[in-house]
């Protein structure tokens, strides 16, 4: 396997050696322990990352998922920024998250 | 870092030697190294590093005016500690100027003399700044906003998908009278977002627009440009921020709005309402006020009727240091949650003496920096535990996200909400 | 009058004149022109930074710092019964003072000086201090505290006039030169933090209304 490397941030900084293992690994840093709809986020949020090279809107997972914006907060308690974005080994997003 | 070009050097001196009025030199020349100072920073409180006091980093900035521009700097520099420009000393100004600094200014008010050492950060972030020396992530975040509009890259499709879907939620609750309005003009307000509410917290505009909607309040959101952050303001790079203020000025003209209303954004209502004139070197044609001051409006004038009952936890507030020290709000904040909420506790210290959240002066984005923002992060940490609150507010999205990371991390337990939510699940809608 | 006496009245103008260049120049660079929409009260900005802000209650600087913020605030009212003495000295020599008032300005001039030298040994011995300061802060301690003790002196006796009057004429001609011109640009800058906090309401602070 690749060598992971993180940012200050804890965001991958080479997000093409990610796979789910890593996606494991990083939720586990987070205490998260991933379900059917954790990898349901996770997977449109990588998806759109490796279509248009960004995360994707809330609203996207949302209408994806079928999942409610409350759900979304309480699987991923740091948000989807630097929960699921980081568990779908993005780069730190610009910005306040 | 590589090695500074002279031209790099140049034009950092000339920056320096460029003192349109007094206030920097006065500040430069006031210091008196008592050292007092370096307990009221939380970086000296949290890792006790002597490059963390505050004193130490109006020192760097102080070394380079004496030497560049003070007769005895340049004659005896040795005298005075006066020093050359030179790559250890840059990479002294990146780490101690961008990566050990909110800008908070609660050193500014505890200082033994009144330097304003904050005004001299950020002129040394300036002075880097001039030199292209600014932190790759903090850089970024501003490009992105040059280049996109805003400073997370939403494109206007995907943007206003998301305030249709806000303004849905809006009307099974409300009804369907509650809009979200998207680029109307004439309408006495303006309103702004922070990026992150659209990206990934959108709440936070519903709970705006169910205020809007109970004060019967005629206002919209321009899809152009509705973006109130100014990392410009971070970065010290002034052409920048300016360029980021003027879109935001432009727009309200376009719009023929009659007053610009800040979101939930500390940095962003500084930007917008203090620098931006300054930046732009006129003043605004509208008013300019914040989120906070316009729900306080709204309650004063009883234009929106609250229950406060409805918000029955224990609650405590966290202040934004560039909404409350740096912005002169503290009454009106208080006035709008204790209005909002049964139990309130405040935090020790708060107000003028309040600690950062320590996200703030672009810590947030600086990932380089992160680990240093965890832990001064404690300290704010540590004030949250002691009132035993269940739900902290804030008028800040950014201290909003810093604040949820120590929630995790230091295992808080508590709630974040901005002000708009904790006012909308009061409000009682006849 | 004595030849002493005349340096020390030429290292004061001297003196004086630097510091009033100093002055003047931040009176021409003037206030930053801000085209913010004022909020607050500058005057009265002005007139809490001055009073109410600087009192210990109201600064860690002061309130977390006791020894080291009293020890500072004798040294410099020490410092000004100097210079007032200084002034003084031209036209009633000190032998000419009563006893009584003799003693008790030797005292309090004493006092200042020792938390002078206390104030330099901590900035000397403690690391965190040791850090921030430069030769400048040292000997701008020292010429200071030297000052005291030769007014001390004189107080006492004339037989330290020369002593004293040189003494006097070296703290005249190094103020201009370092730190020592905190002693305009403290209120400069005062007056600058006034402004900001006073132009934005943060100053002077309300009172919580319910």
């Amino acid at each position: 396997m690749a060598e992971l490397i993180f940012d200050g941030d804890g965001f991958l900084t080479n997000p093409e050696v990610w796979n789910e293992s890593v996606a494991e690994e990083i939720a586990r840093q987070d205490g998260i322990e991933m379900t059917e709809n954790h990898w349901a986020i996770v997977r449109i949020i990588r998806n759109n990352y490796e279509e248009k090279g960004n995360a994707p809107m809330i609203r996207t997972i949302c209408k994806a998922t079928g999942l409610k914006l409350k759900d979304i907060y309480e699987l991923f308690p740091l948000g989807p920024a630097r929960g699921a974005c980081r568990v779908a080994g993005l780069p730190k997003p610009d910005g306040c998250v | 870092m590589e090695h500074l070009t002279e031209e790099q050097i140049n034009k950092a001196i000339k920056l320096l030697k460029m003192r349109p009025d007094s206030k920097l030199e006065s500040h430069l020349n006031a210091c008196v190294h008592c050292g007092l100072c370096a307990e009221s920073c939380m970086y000296y409180r949290a890792m006790k590093q002597d490059a963390f006091i505050p004193a130490y980093k109006v020192n760097l900035v102080a070394s380079l005016y004496r030497r560049y521009c003070t007769l005895t700097g340049r004659v005896l520099p040795f005298l005075v500690h006066a020093k050359e420009l030179d790559d250890k000393m840059a990479s002294e100004m990146i780490d101690s100027l961008f990566g050990a600094c909110t800008m908070c200014g609660r050193c500014v008010k505890h200082c033994s003399i009144g330097v304003d050492i904050a005004y001299i950060v950020h002129f040394g972030r300036r002075m880097l700044a001039a030199m292209g020396l600014v932190p790759h992530s903090l850089q970024q975040t501003v490009d992105t906003a040059l280049q996109t509009g805003n400073n997370m890259g939403i494109p206007t499709e995907e943007f206003v998908d998301t305030i249709q879907w806000m303004e849905e939620e809006l009307q099974d609750e409300l009804g369907a009278e509650a809009h979200i309005p998207l680029n109307e003009e004439n309408k006495n307000i303006i309103y702004t977002l922070n990026p992150r509410e659209p990206k990934f917290f959108p709440l936070s505009i519903a709970a705006m627009a169910k205020i809007f909607y109970a004060a019967n309040e005629s206002w919209t959101i321009s899809t152009n440009m509705y973006d109130v952050t100014n990392y410009g303001l971070f970065n010290g790079n002034n052409q920048q921020a300016g360029e980021i203020a003027k879109r935001l000025h432009d727009e309200v003209i376009a719009k023929k709005c009659k007053i610009l209303v800040l979101g939930e954004c500390g940095h962003g209502s500084r930007a917008n309402r203090w620098e931006a004139p300054n930046y732009l070197q006129h003043r605004y044609e509208f008013e300019t006020i914040t989120a906070v001051e316009l729900i306080n409006q709204y309650i004063r004038e009883k234009r929106i009727k609250i229950n406060k009952t409805l918000n029955n936890e224990l609650v405590t507030l966290h202040d934004p240091c560039n909404l409350v020290r740096n912005g002169g709000l503290l009454n009106e904040l208080r006035f709008t949650v204790k209005n909002c909420v049964s139990n309130f506790v405040e935090m020790t210290p708060h107000g003028m003496d309040n600690f950062c959240c320590g996200g703030g002066g672009g810590q947030l984005a600086m990932s380089e920096y992160n680990e240093r923002r965890i832990a001064i992060g404690k300290i704010k940490a540590d004030q949250i535990k002691q009132t035993g609150a269940k739900v902290v507010v804030t008028p800040c999205h950014n201290c909003v996200d810093q604040l949820m990371q120590l929630n995790s991390i230091y295992k808080l337990n508590v709630k974040i909400k901005t002000i708009a939510e904790i006012v909308a699940d009061a409000i009682v809608i006849p | 009058m004595q030849w002493y006496q005349y340096v020390s009245l030429g290292a004061f103008i001297v003196c004086f004149v630097a510091l009033l260049g100093h002055f003047l120049r931040l009176l021409k660079h003037g206030n930053p022109k801000d085209l913010s929409e004022k909020s607050g009260n500058i005057p009265k900005a002005e007139l809490y930074a001055y009073t109410t802000a600087m009192l210990p209650n109201q600064k860690e600087s002061a309130y977390m710092h006791i020894p080291s913020y009293a020890s500072g605030i004798l040294f410099h009212c020490s410092t000004f019964i100097c210079f007032l003495l200084f002034v003084i000295f031209f036209f009633v020599q000190p032998d000419l003072f009563p006893a009584t008032l003799t003693w008790i300005l030797v005292a309090i001039v004493f006092v200042g000086s020792i938390c002078g030298f206390g104030l330099f040994l901590k900035r000397f011995f403690s690391r965190k201090l040791r850090g921030l300061s430069h030769i400048d802060d040292f000997l701008s301690n020292a010429i200071t505290t030297l000052f005291q003790l030769a007014t001390v002196s004189f107080l006492l006796s004339h037989y330290f006039a020369v002593f004293y009057y040189i003494v006097v004429s070296l703290l005249f001609l190094y103020m201009p030169v370092g730190k020592l011109r905190h002693v305009v640009y403290f209120f400069a800058a005062r007056w600058h933090l006034g402004f900001f906090y006073g132009w934005r309401n943060s100053w002077p602070p309300q009172n919580n209304k319910k």
